[in-house]
């Protein structure tokens, strides 16, 4: 039973963390039409600004933290701005080509800094308790967990305030719905689309902290974690971000549950089911929903005209 | 009739494979000198060019089902490693860890092809059920589930981190893998290579042109443009959409069978990612939707580097004071060359390329 439950709170924790990139990747669906790759590499590029500012200036970790995130915001700022505006009204798969463009770029600068060593971000976390973790009736729970899912269910809430009540979020949701007829209505969709990707931004480099906080480190493979976000969203629909949440913490769960039983699993039914499973296990997930659901569990289904 | 290369008196005229003397000439022109570099050219570069032939296969491969039938499928290095992987086991030496039956190359060259076309059949039920972005992610999917065996059956591959040999070179019982002498004159492994490449690239060329032009290949075309209107004109979407699939799979297959076996061994964590977009990256370069496009995109992909290279060499640096290895140069520049070629050149190297041959047709006049 600890066990389970071990897995079921350190499953709620990174699918929470999934889910803040994950929001992130529906806001830019819903907004702009573009299924951005480059979503992934924003989450590991806020974890490095973030470490670059704590580690290599020395600056405390409070206004490294800040000042990476809102850097990370700008960062998606100006990809919207130079590479995406041009590409409004391409295809699809064209844009979502060129966002891999981008997440080529992003990462070799990336990983060209981060070099052979992991980075440490820096924080407090692991500092506090035992090794940054405390024992609760049995259950060794991490303080940067439990910041996690405290930070990103907040994070949840101010934005579906935001959405609901600010003018912006107003201005957000009509032009996710059609952008031609929220430009008649006077609304500057040029920037909304730029305010997406500055929020997308933002909760990138939220995650990213989280993913590589404490003793995870900023390595080459960190956005292999941040790329499990994508099946979150598939699972969940490409345009819902109740979906995205949802997908986030199946994923989350899934992983966790997998990553605590495989051996179990393997040894009662005497199946192999190969080392690091649990990294497949999302993309198996989102596999066999994407089969009996084509749009997801929340999304809305396509209808088209010819 | 010979002045005027654009008037057509017959349909079967019109879609021949080459539809003028002028293509014929430089089809058998290009040819000819293609032979003859293998004959002068040092070895380092026969195996590049090696290297672009048959990376444009696997890229025309890729173009078939996501430039012709408008399929996008990010998982195409995964069904080269499968060709891969089967030409290794059937090709292959057997030792202590890996299996292999080492076979003739005749019988290991079209089955790697054939069993990557068959998993592409396999699993073209999941991928005709869904289109656009959604098929996108799922491909994406076989990217991680495709990894995930190559580097857990390791009876097949030698598991992560140390891989295992590739196919040899037998064809028709003799053993080309240490070079063969006709009378004085020995031919080299890679020489051979070079031949067998440049044939299979060749044939399967043609290959795609004739698709093209076949019923298959206007079907492709209609399901890429409207994917219903093309149903409702008759158009058997899953048959179609899976027949294109199971012929990109081959192509990638051949292509990975001859790739590994010019460097001799392969690690299963080639196929990552990475290497599936790498010939994504390769078809939009290139040009999306057309025959030659890939290939000028292949050449591009393996010979800019090779230029790099040189530039770094012979500029006196050594790499301790560039800030970054020439790979990562490499690949800067692609991913830099991916944004700006779908900003500003959709169309690719091809339509530079289709710009400057219509330039050039009516020259001195610009129209």
């Amino acid at each position: 039973m600890n066990i389970f439950l071990q897995a079921t709170f350190e499953g709620l924790s990174l699918g929470a963390v999934y889910s803040l990139v994950a929001i992130g990747f529906v806001l830019i669906f819903r907004a702009t039409d573009v299924l951005s790759f480059a979503q992934p590499a924003m989450v590991v590029v806020g974890a490095g600004i973030i470490s670059y500012f704590s580690t290599q200036i020395g600056i405390p970790f409070l206004f490294a933290f800040f000042l990476g995130i809102i850097l990370t915001g700008v960062l998606g700022l100006i990809l919207e701005r130079t590479f995406l505006r041009p590409m409004v009204g391409e295809p699809v798969f064209s844009v979502a080509v060129l966002t891999i463009g981008i997440d080529i770029l992003l990462r070799v600068v990336l990983d060209n800094w981060i070099g052979i060593n992991p980075k440490y971000m820096g924080d407090p976390f692991p500092s506090y308790g035992n090794f940054g973790s405390v024992n609760i009736a049995g259950l060794t729970v991490k303080y940067l967990e439990v910041t996690a899912l405290i930070t990103a269910l907040m994070l949840i809430f101010v934005l579906s305030v935001f959405f609901k009540k600010s003018k912006y979020g107003v201005a957000m949701r009509a032009t996710s719905l059609d952008q031609e007829a929220a430009l008649a209505q006077g609304i500057n969709v040029g920037r909304v689309f730029g305010l997406v990707w500055f929020i997308a931004g933002l909760l990138a480099a939220f995650a990213g902290f989280f993913i590589t906080g404490g003793f995870n480190t900023l390595t080459n493979t960190s956005f292999i974690s941040a790329l499990r976000a994508l099946p979150a969203v598939v699972i969940g629909g490409l345009d819902s971000i109740t979906g995205a949440v949802v997908g986030s913490l199946i994923i989350g769960l899934t992983q966790a549950y997998v990553g605590y039983y495989q051996f179990d699993i393997e040894s009662a039914y005497n199946i192999k089911l190969g080392n690091g499973f649990s990294i497949v296990a999302p993309y198996v997930i989102m596999f066999v929903i994407l089969i009996v659901k084509p749009d997801g569990l929340f999304g809305t289904e396509e209808v088209e005209r010819v | 009739m010979s002045k005027r290369p654009d008037l057509f008196t017959s349909y079967q005229k019109e879609i021949s494979i080459f539809p003028n003397n002028t293509q014929k000439f430089w089809f058998v022109t290009l040819l000819l000198s293609s032979i003859y570099i293998c004959f002068i050219a040092s070895d380092y570069w026969i195996i590049l060019i090696t290297n672009a032939l048959l990376v444009s296969i696997a890229a025309w491969g890729l173009n078939i089902v996501s430039g012709l039938a408008g399929q996008i499928n990010l998982a195409h290095g995964v069904f080269v490693g499968i060709g891969t992987y089967t030409s290794a086991v059937l090709g292959g030496v057997a030792t202590r860890s890996v299996i292999g039956f080492e076979m003739d190359l005749l019988i290991w060259l079209p089955l790697s092809g054939i069993v990557a076309a068959l998993i592409g059949v396999l699993i073209s039920p999941i991928a005709v059920r869904l289109k656009g972005l959604n098929l996108g992610l799922v491909t994406l999917a076989f990217v991680f589930i495709g990894s995930h065996f190559f580097s857990n059956l390791t009876f097949i591959t030698g598991g992560s981190g140390l891989g295992r040999k590739s196919a040899k070179l037998n064809i028709l019982g003799i053993d080309f893998n240490s070079g063969y002498e006709i009378g004085n004159f020995l031919i080299q492994k890679n020489q051979i290579l070079y031949l067998i490449s440049l044939l299979v690239t060749v044939l399967l060329g043609l290959g795609v042109k004739n698709l093209v032009r076949s019923k298959t290949g206007r079907a492709f075309a209609a399901i890429r443009d409207r994917d219903i209107a093309a149903e409702a004109l008759g158009i058997n979407l899953f048959k179609y959409k899976a027949t294109a699939l199971a012929i990109s799979c081959f192509y990638g297959g051949v292509a990975g069978a001859l790739l590994t076996t010019t460097f001799g061994g392969v690690e299963p964590g080639t196929f990552n990612l990475l290497y599936s977009i790498l010939f994504i990256a390769i078809v939009i370069i290139g040009g999306a939707g057309t025959v030659l496009g890939p290939l000028f995109g292949a050449f591009f992909y393996v010979l800019f580097p090779a230029i790099i290279q040189y530039v770094v060499l012979s500029s006196n640096l050594s790499e301790q004071d560039l800030l970054i290895t020439p790979q990562q140069i490499e690949r800067i520049i692609f991913g830099l060359f991916i944004i700006l070629f779908l900003i500003f050149e959709p169309r690719g190297l091809w339509g530079i390329w289709f710009r400057l041959r219509n330039y050039f047709k009516a020259w001195p006049f610009s129209y």
